[in-house]
């Protein structure tokens, strides 16, 4: 409104300015507009102080990382080149084979997990009542509490004797007790189910957006064409939802791959292995064991699979958009 | 208003280079060619947490050194990743003068070549020093880099309360534990009712190696070892018969007997302890370090401190403790020489073992100072002898926390897995530990 009145202010001041000094438009505002336009640098020296941030916590840990790939560190008597040796024990290692399986386990696990929760979530409270936006509020707890208290809560909930409180519910209708994360066959899957708990209510919140954005009249027309309630989410509400999953997708497999405050807190990698994701591993090599450039190396390969990953979702999505 | 601006973005770029400037400068030095200077303070960091009663107990023994020998040292604690804390600081080529930490780092960060070697001529007070102690802080190629101050030895914590509401005695062999265990289990010493107590508490998590730091205690004490030999030339051999043996009756204490508590394999100390604690566990293997907490949270008149129950062998108990190491490239090499020196005097270690919160010696390392003499708690005597008799360090090679990890995984996948094989397992982690000990060059051609 107010934007509305300045620009009419504005429209009907130039013609009286107009009419004044047609011949040379006034100097002040010459010069102002060729400043602006010309001191190239001003807006980077706005970026620098962000900039040098990144830099300093970001870019060169980064190119560091990966110039220790290549050597043998040992930092008080001077680092060693290795050449590929790094990489080679890495990838010969079966513990890190397993634990990258492990990990895309984990992450489309939880990927698809939190995407069917959060559009379930979505789809029950969307609207406009001032108590959904309550329950909205409530259903999105899960995600601001801390992980490490998140993680030792589900600890204490997966207690894995009768009198444990999941075992004492899934008792009432006559299951468990299950070990969930004590046990090698149960561990994944507990770990998932809280990982799906935490992030389900993210995903809803970001679906919920993007169904506001879908036009109401589509819903209309489909139900004037006989369309029922399962085929208008079909046909009108999953198209419409296409570039919000696209991004929660990429966002979903990047948390995915990079998976580690839970899996260190409640199990650290066992029982026997069942739950040592890349980052764990990569944690327990290089932090624990000493071997900074054998990390370092699976630190790459991790950020390449990331990328790679990243970069055929967006092929993808951009031939679809395309077509 | 313009001007202003692009002043406050210069400004802003200018300072943050400076602030990158100063932080990316090279620190001077490194080796022993450093300027030395007596009056420079002594940095000294401790592995404890920060704004602990172990912190304060540090802090006090370190003003007492000050005031005995005059050189000025201030104390840092951290417990979260001090190993990679201190690599850092190493990259930086600016290490503390002393580091306080465990017996067990002295390889790692020696083979890191971030110590100063010892002259023991020249730490007067080391003729008083246990062999065992004295044998501690040497690397293998037999020189000295550290002066261990501090030891402990693990013994036997056990509810006593429970043992006489069932008639039972504290047990002094294998056989005997698994007895009180499997009764402590099943015949509800608490009394409530309830199946919810049982034998034996077991950190049984890989987290630093939770698992094989417990174990160690069994192994030993059945003839095991995690590898054998000495100096530079040593073999994996956990699949020896001795672990084998010591390795299948550990995991029949949950497989068969089902006398450890549930969800030992996902726990590390903080909630093992709490088992202990809030009476869901019987026994527990343990360090003195643990007395002031047990008796403060359960009571100590609920439990009793006794000897580790024999093993096959005999009754070797894991030993470990502090280190006083020097650090390389220290301006005040004579004041870091001082403070090991008076940290092992008798003392210091006297005075280090007093009060009841936190205590900065566990047990002496100076075989003049008999603990008798200042604490009259005969629980201690307990884990001095122990210590004295039959305390076994984990042996000193360039690395142990991969060794520690590797057996930490495999034990972790016993007690969880109750269908795999003990020889297999075994035998495949006596593989990893080859491929180990071959990267560190010690293994045995």
């Amino acid at each position: 409104m107010t934007i509305h009145a300045a620009d009419a202010a504005t429209a009907a001041d130039a013609p009286k300015a107009a009419a004044g000094t047609i011949a040379s438009p006034p100097p002040a505002r010459r010069r102002r507009r060729h400043r602006t336009q010309g001191q190239w640098w001003i807006p980077w020296a706005f970026l620098m102080p962000a900039l040098l941030l990144f830099l300093v916590f970001r870019y060169i840990p980064m190119v560091q990382a990966i110039q220790m790939s290549v050597e043998n560190v040992r930092p008080y008597l001077g680092n060693e080149f290795v050449g590929a040796q790094n990489y080679q024990v890495i990838l010969s290692d079966p513990a890190f084979r397993d634990a990258t399986i492990n990990t895309v386990i984990l992450a489309v696990g939880q990927t698809v997990g939190c995407l069917l929760l959060g559009f379930l979530l979505a789809l029950l409270l969307e609207g406009q009542t001032r108590k959904l936006s309550f329950i909205r509020s409530a259903a999105f707890l899960p995600v601001v509490v801390p992980m490490a208290v998140v993680a030792e809560l589900w600890r204490i909930m997966y207690y894995p004797s009768a009198d444990g409180f999941l075992n004492n519910i899934i008792g009432v209708v006559g299951l468990g007790p299950s070990e969930y994360i004590n046990s090698p066959d149960s561990a994944m899957w507990s770990v998932m189910l809280m990982g799906i708990w935490r992030g389900g209510p993210y995903d809803m919140m970001i679906i919920l957006a993007g169904l506001a954005g879908i036009d109401r009249g589509l819903y209309e027309a489909a139900t004037v064409d006989g369309a029922n309630r399962w085929q208008r989410i079909v046909h009108v509400t999953l198209p419409g939802l296409r570039p919000v999953f696209t991004i929660l997708f990429i966002l979903a497999a990047i948390r995915g791959f990079r998976v580690f405050t839970e899996v260190f807190l409640m199990t650290n990698g066992g029982p026997n292995g069942a739950t040592e994701v890349v980052m764990t591993l990569l944690y327990k090599l290089g932090l624990e064991q000493g071997k900074l450039g054998v990390g370092s190396a699976g630190a790459v390969l991790l950020f390449l699979a990331t990328l790679v990953l990243t970069l055929v979702v967006q092929l993808i999505t951009r031939r679809k958009k395309d077509a | 208003m313009h001007t202003k601006m692009k002043a406050a973005a210069v400004l802003g770029v200018v300072t943050l280079a400076l602030a990158g400037c100063t932080s990316a400068a090279p620190a001077t030095g490194g080796g022993s060619g450093v300027k030395q200077d007596e009056e420079a303070v002594l940095e000294v960091w401790t592995r404890t947490t920060p704004g602990s009663a172990s912190e304060a107990a540090t802090i006090r023994q370190v003003e007492a050194f000050t005031e005995a020998t005059g050189y000025k040292a201030e104390v840092t604690a951290i417990f979260d990743d001090f190993e990679t804390k201190l690599a850092q600081r190493a990259g930086q080529k600016d290490l503390p003068d002393i580091v306080l930490n465990d017996v067990s780092q002295l390889g790692t960060m020696q083979t890191q070549g971030i110590l100063r070697e010892i002259d023991l001529k020249d730490v007067e007070n080391s003729k008083d020093l246990s062999p065992q102690a004295l044998e501690a802080g040497q690397a293998v190629d037999g020189k000295t880099y550290g002066i261990p101050y501090s030891a402990q030895a693990n013994a036997l914590y056990i509810r006593s309360d429970w043992l006489q509401k069932l008639g039972l005695k504290a047990p002094t062999n294998w056989d005997e534990m698994l007895e009180v265990a499997t009764a402590f289990t099943q015949n509800d010493p608490d009394g409530n009712g309830q199946a919810d107590t049982y034998g034996l508490a077991v950190p049984g998590s890989t987290k630093r190696g939770y698992a094989s730091w417990y174990f160690s205690n069994f192994l030993w004490s059945a003839g095991g070892d995690f590898i054998s030999g000495s100096g530079d030339e040593w073999l994996p051999s956990m699949s020896s018969d001795e672990a084998v043996e010591a390795t299948t009756w550990f995991r029949d204490l949950q497989c068969k007997a089902g006398v450890i508590q549930p969800g030992a394999v996902s726990m590390d100390t903080p909630p093992t302890n709490e088992t202990f604690e809030s009476g869901v566990t019987g026994m527990y293997v343990t360090g003195p370090y643990m007395m002031p907490r047990f008796d403060k949270v359960l009571g100590a008149d609920k439990y009793e401190v006794v000897p580790m129950p024999e093993g096959p062998k005999d009754d070797s108990v894991l030993a470990e403790g502090g280190t006083v190491y020097l650090m390389a490239g220290s301006e005040n090499e004579k004041g870091q020489t001082a403070f090991a020196d008076w940290y092992i005097s008798p003392e210091a270690q006297k005075f280090g073992m007093e009060g009841t919160e936190a205590f900065a010696i566990q047990l002496p390392v100076n075989e003049k100072v008999d603990i008798a003499e200042v604490r009259d708690d005969a629980r201690w005597q307990t884990f001095a002898t122990a210590y004295k008799e039959s305390g076994h360090y984990a042996p000193t090679i360039p690395s142990w926390t991969p060794v520690r990890q590797m057996s930490a995984d495999t034990i972790n996948a016993l007690l969880a897995d109750c269908s795999l094989d003990v020889e297999e397992e075994l035998t495949k982690l006596d593989g990893k530990l080859t491929a180990e000990l071959l990267t560190q060059g010690i293994l045995k051609q």
